[in-house]
């Protein structure tokens, strides 16, 4: 087993952002792995299978530290019910973008890579301009609508479900704290799914390189644990200003992958 | 996905606890950690120890 220091650093960092703005994990992190000459079946499978763990350890912190309540038990309360709604349709994309790439059916790459950019940066900007307006209604049919189309998105292989369904969240009036729990959790369940898949591929010749996984889990993990602690102690003002500037610079680094590196 | 039990949802209820936290603590006192909490971090950090474990034998 090998721990490779700043695969460490930089899964910690990303785990932060993501665990506390609710992105970026997988928009951040998978770019940078293939820059650093990793290949995807070394760098997918891995961060899926550490989001997963990540992302169930940080909805457990998020609750343990009140920025969101989840219930299992009899009745499931309200924020439950949208964090499983969210975590469904991104359950059905996986699934769907199994079916996919099982069948070889492509979309021009870079076509679909540019809408999700210009859908996330848009979402950024209203968010940026939203900052102002202190109480949002709630609009599940919006948040439903959002998690519809993050979850396509994820299911042609296009990526960020984070950013799209924590905008949405955000726009259909839930506190920002709490969306932020409600996201890491619900990708946490998704991952799982995505494991699951991966795993079933593999008995059927495809190999997974397991190389980058202690040093992942390593810096994710940690992340895990300190971020929802970070969410609950700072002030809802700074995630208000945060997670919409985040989600421009992941915008901004979608465009910068596809047109100039 | 039960988007009509979903829409029946009060804005109040999700992340009420949240809202009076922010509201009514001082960064001081959300710094606090219960016993409890800490607890489970610990639990969470042997869960680590053990799974890095695990790692260095599979892998």
């Amino acid at each position: 087993m090998e721990l490779i220091l700043y695969i460490i650093i930089l899964a910690f960092l990303f785990e932060t952002m993501d665990s506390s703005a609710g992105m970026g994990f997988g928009t951040g992190l998978t770019p940078l792995l293939f820059l650093c000459g990793y290949e995807p079946l070394q760098v997918v499978p891995i961060l899926l299978m550490s989001e997963a763990i990540t992302g169930i350890t940080s909805g457990f912190f998020h609750h343990e530290f009140e920025n969101a309540k989840f219930s299992i038990k009899r009745p499931i309360n309200r924020g439950t019910r949208v964090m499983l709604m969210i975590a469904g349709f991104g359950c059905v994309a996986i699934l769907i973008s199994v079916f996919l790439a099982y069948f070889a059916i492509k979309f021009d790459e870079n076509v679909i890579k540019t809408y999700v950019a210009i859908l996330i940066l848009v979402m950024g900007f209203i968010g940026m301009i939203k900052l102002k307006q202190r109480n949002s209604k709630y609009k599940p049919k919006l948040l439903a609508s959002l998690s519809a189309i993050a979850g396509f998105n994820k299911g042609i292989g296009a990526g960020g479900y984070g950013p799209v369904v924590m905008m949405g969240q955000i726009f259909s009036g839930i506190y920002e704290k709490t969306a932020t729990a409600i996201v890491s959790l619900a990708e946490g369940i998704v991952c799982i799914v995505g494991v699951a898949t991966f795993l079933l591929i593999s008995n059927y010749g495809l190999t997974i390189d397991f190389v980058l996984l202690p040093s992942i889990f390593t810096g994710g993990f940690l992340a895990a644990i300190i971020s929802p602690y970070m969410v609950r102690v700072l002030p809802n003002k700074i995630w208000r200003v945060v997670i919409p500037t985040y989600a421009l610079c992941m915008g901004v680094l979608i465009l910068t992958k596809l047109y100039i590196l | 996905m039960e988007i009509d039990n979903v829409s029946n949802v009060s804005i109040d209820e999700i992340g009420s606890i949240a809202r009076v936290i922010d509201t009514e603590l001082t960064i001081f006192e959300r710094m606090k950690i219960k016993k409890r909490s800490l607890k489970k971090v610990s639990g969470a950090i042997v869960f680590y120890l053990a799974t890095m474990i695990l790692f260095s034998i599979y892998l």
